[in-house]
């Protein structure tokens, strides 16, 4: 047998690595790296045994160079591939000491340090804040300009996972680092690749480093990109296309020959779908970022068979997180626009993959599949065909608690489409406590998640009978929904008003809630159509009143005194609020809705029609309807029209 | 007036004869640097390093690699080929680490190598041994290792290895297949490609030449080795 002590006991080895005879010392330090490289079970029963403080600390006071190299190698080796590894590594306190050996006089120290570091970095444990701290970030940047590419390899792919915030990716930008890795496209494959990976960290979701990197060496830079997404390797491909996907998102028109260069983008994008390893499981990822809010894009995805090649991933066994999120997210872009993708999507049969991915451990995999369901959502045939699975309904709640923000609010305007239109959803909704979540989110201190959440509350209330709208009032009181008519964000008043418009709408049951509690939520709206400037929160009060107008006699009172209200002086028509929306010549949707009041003010057959015909018509209504009979707008012509025959018609009296 | 079918579509490509042919071939000017860089290419690759550095003295041509490289990548290589498995693990592990962390399926092929000499030396007892304790785990981790565990340790229930049904795994090829494995993984380690420029360059010609061969009849090339002009068919 060779020299290799594999069969000497785990126990001795370890032991030995403290022993003061250094070549004791070394030769168990080779052995016990040479015994764990590649093989889980050893690093964790060696991590059990409290290998790794030996080791760390050879590496924190040895001086002789082989000594350094193999503790350095070995505390790499157990930060491979396993988590425990790397948390045995650091609670050793390691990393000062890799980061000073980074300094050694000899190449291959610093080689197997920054190599240990990069280990260590490709973990999600690995401490990213602390590279920020004193004088670190710009000794990794040296690295990058060293004569050893390896050692500028693993310093770029270290930089690579150090870009979390922005302010991490501006503090390396300050530090120059994004010179440098430009420069480092020149240099071979691997670390052309480390240094793209880097850059792609660096410029998503940053306009102003995206900025940069087109202006860096009069664009030349760029254009070296844009070469790079024909290179031969594919994961070179994939790189280069991640790095523009970000540019290209930054700012619209980017780059030479946009669209040309995006198309082939996403066709070497879509091939790399098929590639073995990290590279096919990260494309789908890139596409999402590529075609997102770009419809053209999309559609020319849908032609290369984008949407079938990313539901094949979801039939297949479970996937890694990574990958699972990208096809997700990929998905959700795709099926945002297009019916035709949603309906190839929905008959792969994969339903059930992304609802069960609503609950997976990974935050990010939650996300996306809360969005693609969001996409596919968006279609109510959909939801009346294909989404009808109940199952789907109680993961998405839980995730309205999600512990991330983000993710509450997604979820929460996923469920405002699943709740639009379809009686079996709003019912499961409802029974699974849904209506309470929903309330609560409204109070949110988030503004997008109070918005969402009025939204959804809003869909809920859509054609629903009269114990599901009673109960949400009562929960939510009317108190609650006055204060959200009021509310400080543009975009929750105007989902408030149109929550109203729906809880009010139908049978009489629904419109006395309008009147009921001294009709607060009558005045709330009769307030806000006084006071907003906001077109699209008038229209949502014009239709509530309208739906209202639509009652009994008592509800059209009631209407008739907010619209044309009586004063001790008679009716003055010109300040009244009806006359004012007819009259207003800013929106047309404006007068619609004012008309709308007017038609369900005088519909015939009713007691008192000729009354209110006849305040109208003081008030000067009918006299501005001719006018508008005339209107530029044709739906403000027909409406007019009608209520004017509605007019005439009450002229005869009933029978 | 007609003529057979077979006649009409041969008629129908176009005939170039011989000399056309070497005309246009002399035409075509290949600068010598870049067959020298295809020779070297190959030379690197494959690992001829004294023939490489003699290649590099005579042509000037550079080598895309660092000649040393090529001594420890062959030292590697040639302890697999003898068949002696941890020397060539501790070697690759000294060249770079991260070659067997990151590579599951190379490390258990070395594993199982280092079984399949166990087992060839006779030492029954420390090969079962080391399937159980070395090799099983990786089974545990990967469907496909536990296939290839189990027919490597069928070995030993064979009175006559040589003749079983799985005894090309004693053979040398099998050692060669590893090495070769072992080999593309430093070459890709070292940011270089895996395989000589020259087989694939091989393989072009052979699919340009059935692309033309739907247009036109030409002297092609059938005798690769020797690269003789055959006659056009005509």
């Amino acid at each position: 047998m060779p020299a290799s002590a594999a069969w000497a006991r785990p126990e001795e080895l370890v032991e030995s690595l403290s022993s003061l005879d250094n070549t004791a010392r070394l030769k168990a330090l080779r052995d016990v790296k040479n015994q764990i490289i590649g093989n889980k079970t050893k690093k964790l029963s060696y991590i059990k045994l409290g290998a790794v403080p030996r080791v760390v600390e050879i590496l924190a006071s040895d001086t002789e160079v082989p000594l350094l190299v193999q503790s350095a190698a070995a505390v790499g080796s157990f930060a491979c591939g396993i988590e425990a590894g790397v948390r045995a590594v650091l609670d050793s306190g390691v990393l000062p000491h890799l980061l000073k050996m980074l300094s050694n006089g000899d190449q291959k120290v610093v080689e197997a340090c920054a190599r240990s570091l990069k280990m260590i970095f490709q973990s999600t444990l690995a401490p990213k804040s602390d590279m920020f701290q004193g004088h670190r970030m710009e000794l990794i940047i040296e690295l990058l300009n060293s004569e050893n590419e390896n050692v500028a390899e693993v310093a770029a792919s270290v930089l690579a996972r150090c870009c979390e915030t922005v302010d991490h990716q501006q503090a390396l930008a300050d530090a120059g680092g994004m010179q440098s890795l430009l420069r480092l496209l020149n240099a071979s494959v691997k670390t052309r690749e480390a240094a793209l990976d880097a850059l792609g960290a660096l410029t998503k979701g940053n306009k102003q480093l995206c900025a940069v990197v087109m202006c860096m060496d009069q664009g030349r830079s760029l254009a070296m990109i844009m070469k790079l997404v024909k290179d031969k390797s594919p994961r070179t491909r994939l790189l280069a296309c991640a790095c523009l996907a970000n540019i290209g998102k930054a700012s619209p028109s980017s780059f030479q020959h946009e669209w040309e260069m995006r198309t082939s983008m996403l066709r070497v994008l879509v091939k790399l779908f098929d590639e073995p390893g990290p590279v096919g499981e990260e494309a789908p990822g890139v596409v999402a970022d590529l075609v997102a809010s770009n419809e053209e894009l999309q559609k020319v995805a849908l032609d290369m068979h984008a949407v079938e090649k990313l539901g094949e991933f979801l039939r297949k066994a479970a996937l890694p997180s990574k990958q699972l999120t990208g096809v997700l997210s990929a998905l959700a872009e795709l099926c945002s626009r297009f019916q035709e993708s949603r309906r190839q999507l929905l008959d792969m049969q994969v339903q059930a993959r992304i609802i069960a991915a609503l609950e997976h451990d990974c935050a990010s995999v939650r996300a996306a599949a809360c969005s693609c369901i969001r996409s596919l959502s968006r279609s109510v045939r959909n939801l009346r065909t294909s989404l009808t699975d109940e199952r789907l309904v109680e993961p998405l709640l839980k995730l309205l608690n999600d512990s991330s923000a983000d993710i509450q609010a997604l979820a929460v305007s996923t469920v405002s489409n699943i709740v639009l239109d379809f009686a079996p959803h709003k019912a499961v909704v409802f029974r699974c406590g849904g209506v309470s979540q929903l309330i609560q989110l409204s109070q949110s201190m988030d503004p997008i998640l109070r918005v969402n959440a009025v939204w959804a509350l809003k869909n809920l209330m859509y054609m629903s009978d009269k114990s599901l709208k009673e109960t949400v009032m009562s929960e939510l009181t009317f108190s609650s929904l006055v204060d959200l008519i009021f509310d400080s964000e543009e975009k929750v008043r105007e989902q408030a008003m149109a929550l109203v418009r729906n809880l009010v709408y139908g049978d009489k049951d629904s419109i006395q809630l309008a009147i009921v509690q001294d009709a607060v939520l009558l005045h709330a709206v009769e307030k806000q159509l006084h006071v907003s400037t906001e077109s699209e929160i008038c229209i949502q009060g014009l239709y509530a009143v309208s739906n209202v107008a639509a009652g009994s006699e008592i509800h059209k009172e009631a209407v008739m005194n907010i619209l044309i209200p009586e004063t001790p002086m008679g009716v003055n028509g010109n300040t009244s609020l009806l006359m004012r929306y007819l009259q207003d010549m800013s929106n047309p949707q404006l007068r619609v809705g004012a008309l709308w009041c007017v038609i369900n003010l005088t519909f015939p057959g009713c007691p008192g029609l000729a009354g209110r015909i006849s305040r109208l018509r003081n008030a000067g209504v009918e006299a501005q309807l001719h006018t508008m009979a005339e209107d530029p707008c044709l739906d403000v012509k027909d409406r007019a029209k009608t209520a004017l025959e509605q007019f005439a018609a009450g002229e005869i009296p009933s029978r | 007036m007609y003529r057979p079918l077979r006649k009409l579509l041969s008629s129908s490509k176009k005939v170039i004869t011989r000399e056309e042919w070497e005309k246009k071939l002399a035409d075509v000017k290949i600068r010598k640097e870049d067959m020298n860089k295809l020779v070297m290419n190959f030379l690197v690759t494959e690992g001829y390093v004294e023939a490489a550095e003699k290649f590099q003295m005579e042509s000037g041509t550079q080598p895309d690699i660092d000649l040393g490289t090529i001594t420890d990548r062959m030292a590697v290589r040639k302890a697999v080929q003898c068949g002696n498995v941890e020397d060539a693990i501790e070697k690759v592990n000294d060249l770079n680490p991260e070659i067997l962390d990151t590579n599951p399926q190379l490390f258990f092929h070395l594993q199982q190598q280092r079984l399949i000499e166990l087992i060839r030396s006779g030492n029954v007892e420390e090969a079962l041994q080391f399937a159980q304790e070395e090799l099983a785990p990786r089974g545990e981790e990967n469907h496909a290792f536990l296939e290839e565990l189990e027919r490597t340790v069928a070995l030993l229930a064979f009175e006559d290895t040589a003749s079983c049904p799985v005894g090309d795994l004693l053979d040398v090829s099998q050692r060669q297949k590893t090495a070769s494995e072992l080999n593309a993984a430093i070459l890709t380690s070292q940011s270089h490609e895996k395989d000589p420029k020259l087989p694939s360059l091989l393989k072009m010609l052979i699919w340009a030449q059935n692309q033309l061969d739907e247009k036109a009849s030409y002297p092609r090339i059938n005798d690769l080795v020797n690269a003789t002009l055959e006659d056009p068919v005509t």
